[in-house]
């Protein structure tokens, strides 16, 4: 700070030189931009909410407003109400997956993460390999057999379809990972001398400690499920079963050419659970981001 | 773990007998908790994941449509592959909206986390960073649909403010020239936050001394950028540039719900194509051998990179 001000002081002695102003002018640009990127990221999610809350006839006026002109919560009470379509069923059907999926990766790819980061065993790394190895295979080349084995075990137009193929990922255990092999090797050592189990060391120890990237995984993995399309695509056929993302588009065929407003209220409730997770647990999605790039 | 301890008189040397028993015995236990840790993910991994990649590869063999059994058809569906026109048209439209998708996010992506990691008051620096992130959390499809009102060629929101500013109207979603842009520009929108998180993972690790050193030595702002900032992000970079690959390789929602596809075939990519063999006309066996043709290209084009990567990242 003392190095600008006295900087200043000396610009403002010799008079402003072609330097500084092309300082000051590089400044202007990049300012303008970022606000401009910032502008252009967030405008389309303003117009949603402020076109969700005003009178559905309005709602293809023009020039568009940015910010709320008026306050009509009853848009959303319509769609939460609608006849024709059962919101709050999709919603619980979304989140009940998402929860479970959430709940079962947790835990599959702790455990795994845990061995693969801490434990040795022949076969150790070719096995990881594989499971890094996975990560590569684009989801087109495993729908159709996964689609074949959920008709055999008669699961189409259920959730387990989507539950099931969603209990583990390769992506989760190499991000934990990440984190397991952050932690001393020494807690490991002595809690192995103190005589304890591995299960034991991996529950009560380790794991409290990889808290945050438990939480990166969490997050990551409903919102992963949450706004699942594809599969719910595939495999949901009848209207009771459907999930959030996959009713809103249809809901857009049913009414989008009458109402938006009711279309985009039942988009901004799709978004609320997210925003939710998100500002209580912002550094950890970013911290978890950033690990995965680091060290890859 | 008290039975093997052995009684030994004071002085006595002690045999490395018990300790071998001992560490063999743990090694055997270290070995068995391992496997039984990765059983759960392992089982899941080889039922959805393994199973059906062999799956698959015999699939491409066969011709089934899920009503009848399936039966051998020996390279019929490889060959019907290199004929296929609608697959190469797909393939184009996949590669044109990679390349775009994947320029415009990564160098939009890395400058935002260089403007971002600018000195600046943290709430300021909290906001931008939300608003630029926050449309990544948002759904693929759901969003799509909102762009969709935002694109239409009537009342939409860009032409619009294109007409204020003396452009003409663009018919952005239905039109065989801008179809895919228009898939490139949601998709730059939607995601250029996720790589600016990861480029300012990168940016902070470069060691500050750097930069103290090189200004004492009198480099100016663009020197600091074009020597240590650029040199030092490539790690960053090369993993960026091989997942938004292989990411955008695969885009699927958003030209589902942006333009169907359409017009015609001008913006179906190859998920889509698969998807539409193997789901809406139930061509099983060839809708594998499309998706297999993708993870062959797909393999191939990140071996290219680790290769290329030799020629222009820089490793500590």
């Amino acid at each position: 700070m003392t190095s600008t001000s006295m900087a200043e002081r000396k610009a403002r002695l010799e008079g402003l030189s072609a330097r500084r102003v092309g300082f000051y002018v590089g400044e202007a640009v990049v300012w303008a931009l970022l606000i401009a990127m910032a502008v252009i990221e967030i405008a389309p999610i303003m117009w949603m909410f402020s076109t969700s809350l005003r009178n559905p006839g309005e709602s293809f006026e023009l020039p568009p407003d940015f910010l709320p002109t008026a306050w009509r919560w009853d848009n959303y009470l319509a769609v939460i109400r609608s006849e024709k379509i059962d919101f709050p069923l999709f919603f619980w059907n979304s989140l009940k997956i998402a929860l479970i999926v959430t709940a079962s990766q947790l835990l599959t790819c702790s455990l795994a993460a845990f061995a693969f980061a801490r434990l040795r065993f022949a076969g150790r790394d070719t096995l990881f390999f594989l499971f890094l190895a996975s990560m590569m295979v684009p989801a087109q080349v495993t729908t159709v057999p996964v689609f074949i084995i959920i008709r055999s075990l008669h699961l189409m137009d259920t959730h387990w379809a989507l539950i099931l193929p969603g209990m583990t990922s390769a992506f989760g255990v190499f991000l934990l990972r990440q984190f397991f092999l952050t932690l001393p090797e020494d807690l490991m050592d002595a809690a192995k001398i103190d005589g304890a189990g591995f299960f034991r060391i991996f529950w009560r120890i380790m794991l409290p400690l990889v808290g945050p990237g438990l939480s990166a995984l969490g997050i990551f993995t409903f919102l992963g499920s949450w706004n699942n399309f594809y599969g719910p695509l595939l495999f949901l056929r009848s209207w009771d079963k459907l999930t959030f993302p996959l009713a809103l588009v249809t809901l857009q065929g049913y009414m989008g050419m009458g109402n938006r407003a009711h279309v985009l209220a039942g988009i901004m409730m799709s978004i609320f659970p997210v925003l939710l997770f998100f500002l209580l647990a912002q550094r950890f999605v970013i911290r978890g981001i950033a690990l995965t790039g680091l060290k890859a | 773990m008290a039975g093997m301890k052995v009684g030994r008189f004071p002085g006595e040397p002690a045999t490395a007998l018990p300790a071998m028993k001992r560490s063999m015995r743990t090694w055997v236990q270290e070995a068995i908790a391992g496997y039984l840790f990765i059983s759960p993910a392992m089982f899941f991994l080889i039922v959805f994941l393994i199973i059906p990649i062999l799956a698959s590869v015999v699939l491409v063999f066969t011709d089934y449509s899920l009503l009848a059994p399936p039966h051998w058809v020996g390279l019929e569906n490889l060959t019907r592959l290199l004929h296929d026109k609608r697959m190469f048209t797909c393939y184009r439209n996949s590669l044109l909206i990679t390349i775009g998708a994947t320029t415009l996010n990564n160098v939009i992506g890395l400058l935002l986390a260089m403007g971002v990691n600018r000195k600046m008051p943290g709430v300021l620096r909290y906001l931008l960073r939300t608003a630029f992130f926050f449309p990544v959390l948002t759904t693929t499809a759901s969003l799509a649909v909102v762009w969709r009102f935002i694109l239409t060629q009537d009342r939409g929101i860009l032409n619009y403010l294109l007409q204020q500013i003396g452009l003409s109207p663009v018919p952005w979603l239905s039109s065989v020239r801008w179809a895919i842009p228009s898939v490139v520009m949601y998709d730059v929108w939607k995601s250029c936050g996720y790589l600016m998180v990861l480029y300012l993972a990168g940016l902070q690790g470069i060691p500050e001394v750097l930069y103290e050193a090189a200004k004492i030595d009198g480099a100016g702002r663009l020197q600091l950028t074009r020597y240590i900032t650029l040199p030092l992000i490539t790690p960053t970079a090369f993993f960026c540039i091989v997942i938004s690959l292989i990411g955008a390789f695969q885009i699927f929602d958003n030209a589902y719900v942006l333009t169907e596809g359409g017009p015609g075939d001008a913006s179906r990519t190859i998920a889509m194509y698969i998807y539409e063999m193997a789901f809406k006309r139930y061509e099983m066996g060839y809708a594998s051998a499309v998706a297999l043709s993708l993870l062959v290209i797909l393999v191939a084009m990140t071996l290219l990179q680790l290769w290329a990567s030799r020629k222009w990242v820089h490793y500590e």
